[in-house]
């Protein structure tokens, strides 16, 4: 699966990946995982408390799933930048109330090269890449920059 | 509400190794997997990780976040220093820079400091004025070498 620059173009697309519907238990192994233990996005109380109608996940979640679909695609020691700007929040499902909620928490991944380039004596390309839930609500944009043979 | 005095405030510099165990779990939870043997092989053995190219095994792109939150008083620690209302908090962009691989085992030195604060909307109509908080880490290895330039925005909605 070793992808060269020659072989890429711009206006290419990113293979599209798509997640499993987000739960509240994945929540918690991220928070785990990760180190962030912000209440807002294990503890229904405070969420509720601050006016949201349930927990929402870890920006970085969704972020970190846009990291799993770029490494699919483009191994991760070529990597040289990602950037992610969280565009809304991100409800998981209820699973009491799964085929409802299923969607809001299913997002994919898309992406696009935007541009083929040398810098620092290495040949790169810039991706621009977009994370959509399966409502078809906006949940982050942002791009990376990869070095490639 | 951000305390603006804290712009410019470097927080103390931290040092941790890289838990090869801990990439493997990050690994599993944005892979959305339940178990560690199901991760890619290059996130939970070494050997595999040699063979992709790798030093010892890699970190996953997004793997940076974990950083501040391991190191100091954690999330809160941070919340504190700069006088944010947590249950106002929100994530609004995080950008990650590599100069060279981060991987385990690697003793990680973060310098962490506030780069910029400032508000943006009009402060009389309510619901959009934000105050927003850069957050700028280096991180340097063990050999001195920076690998990582993290910029991290929060806003207060």
């Amino acid at each position: 699966m070793t992808i060269d620059f020659d072989s890429i173009a711009v206006g290419d697309s990113m293979p599209t990946y798509t997640s499993q519907p987000i739960t509240r238990m994945q929540l918690a192994r991220y928070a785990g995982a990760s180190g962030d233990f912000n209440p807002l996005h294990t503890d229904e109380t405070f969420a509720k408390a601050i006016g949201l109608d349930s927990v929402i996940a870890h920006g970085m979640f969704i972020a970190g799933i846009a990291g799993e679909a770029v490494t699919a695609w483009i191994e991760n020691k070529y990597l040289r930048k990602i950037s992610v700007h969280f565009l809304s929040m991100t409800q998981p499902a209820n699973l009491d109330d799964f085929e409802n909620t299923r969607d809001r928490a299913t997002v994919t991944v898309t992406g696009k090269v935007t541009d083929k380039y040398e810098e620092n004596g290495e040949k790169r390309i810039r991706c621009e890449i977009s994370v959509r839930d399966a409502q078809g609500g906006r949940k982050l944009k942002g791009f990376f920059v990869a070095a490639l043979p | 509400m951000a305390d603006k005095s804290k712009l410019g405030m470097e927080f103390p510099v931290r040092s941790i190794e890289v838990p090869k165990n801990k990439i493997a779990e990050f690994a599993a939870a944005v892979a959305q997997l339940d178990a560690i043997d199901d991760v890619k092989e290059i996130y939970r053995d070494v050997d595999a990780a040699r063979k992709a190219g790798y030093e010892n095994i890699p970190i996953p792109p997004t793997f940076p976040t974990c950083f501040p939150f391991w190191t100091g008083g954690g999330l809160m620690g941070i919340v504190n220093a700069v006088g944010v209302d947590l249950s106002k908090l929100l994530h609004s962009e995080e950008e990650y820079e590599f100069f060279a691989p981060i991987c385990a085992g690697d003793i990680i030195t973060c310098t962490m400091k506030v780069a910029e604060m400032y508000d943006r909307g009009k402060k009389e109509r309510k619901g959009w004025h934000i105050q927003v908080t850069v957050l700028i880490t280096e991180a340097f290895n063990q050999k001195g070498e920076m690998v990582l330039r993290a910029r991290t925005t929060f806003m207060e909605r």
